[in-house]
């Protein structure tokens, strides 16, 4: 082997491992949630696209289509894209631009979704020894890590947001009174993002 | 080199299946956030108002999804010729028409939809 032959050899060596490497950590990241794609086809609103579902979906078979051409010709070559191929991505690619056009002329369009959590239900009535099961919604990170707690009064609520009120009148309550529970549910992607329920036990 | 070429061809191969099948799961499962995919919203109410179901997205969801999938069997079935195959003229014309229903459908929620329907 040349001196030459061999730097080559090193080289394709080298670049194997580094284009292998820099896609298993894509990958990676993306499965440890550090490249979050939660949003990949969200507005700011919140709402999910279809131009940009569209745009997704074209992407990933044109790259899917362009490398098993590649790798089917023999040595692999840079094919040759028709012309109704970029046509189709100009279609798709014009949609998404004119629909976010039209989405950003209103401002509301523009505004980014709440980072806050919304519990439900906020009021409810539960006889003692029952329970209820509240809800809550993270608009920013749907299905995200929150956590329940009885924030104030009686009663004990789990991880799944299921109440429990106590089997009988606490203690000292006057008669004829009634006696509360506060639910607060906070998110564990935004700490600061809380939401209180109340509970009036019967 | 023929080793080399061949561990490039599985690199890309596993990193493409990889992040198609992480996205696809991703949507299956509710990670990646696709709540509302059909709806539209109606410019100047309420969010929760606003928001209608949108006949001009599902027909676009149809015809995307067709599109893609006639177009992945066209180059399995012709890859092998080294040949990118052609995108046929008329369904051009079916994801033009398509997109132009959907950006009217748009239009008409933006600027028209709430001084007809309030």
């Amino acid at each position: 082997m040349t001196p030459l032959q061999i730097l080559t050899l090193v080289s394709g060596c080298l670049l194997c491992f580094l284009v292998g490497a820099f896609g298993l950590l894509i990958l990676w990241k993306i499965y440890v949630g550090d490249i979050d794609l939660s949003r990949l086809i969200s507005e700011p609103t919140g709402d999910a696209s279809i131009s940009r579902f569209q745009l997704l979906v074209f992407t990933f078979v044109i790259a899917f289509s362009l490398f098993l051409v590649i790798v089917a010709s023999n040595p692999p070559s840079l094919p040759v894209i028709p012309g109704t191929i970029l046509t189709l991505l100009g279609i798709s690619g014009s949609s998404y631009l004119v629909s976010k056009g039209i989405q950003f002329s209103d401002p509301a369009g523009v505004i980014d979704r709440s980072t806050g959590v919304v519990i439900s239900p906020v009021k409810t009535i539960v006889r003692y020894g029952q329970t209820q099961q509240f809800t809550v919604e993270v608009p920013r990170k749907p299905g995200s890590v929150v956590k329940w707690q009885v924030f104030a009064g009686y009663g004990t609520i789990d991880d799944k947001g299921l109440y429990t009120a106590p089997a009988t009148a606490p203690a000292g309550l006057a008669a004829g009174a009634q006696a509360h529970a506060t639910i607060q549910v906070t998110s564990s992607e935004f700490p600061d993002a809380s939401d209180l329920a109340v509970v009036t036990l019967s | 080199m023929n080793l080399l070429l061949q561990a490039l061809r599985f690199e890309f191969l596993g990193f493409l299946v990889g992040l198609a099948g992480i996205v696809i799961v991703q949507l299956l499962t509710g990670k990646i956030d696709s709540r509302y995919l059909l709806y539209g919203t109606v410019t100047g109410r309420k969010v929760n108002d606003g928001r209608y179901f949108s006949p001009e997205r599902v027909q676009l969801l149809v015809f995307t999804l067709g599109a893609a999938l006639y177009y992945l069997t066209e180059v399995m079935t012709t890859a092998r010729s080294g040949m990118v195959p052609e995108f046929p003229q008329s369904w051009l014309v079916v994801m033009t028409g398509s997109n132009a229903i959907y950006l009217g459908g748009k239009t008409y929620a933006r600027w028209f939809a709430n001084n007809k329907l309030k």
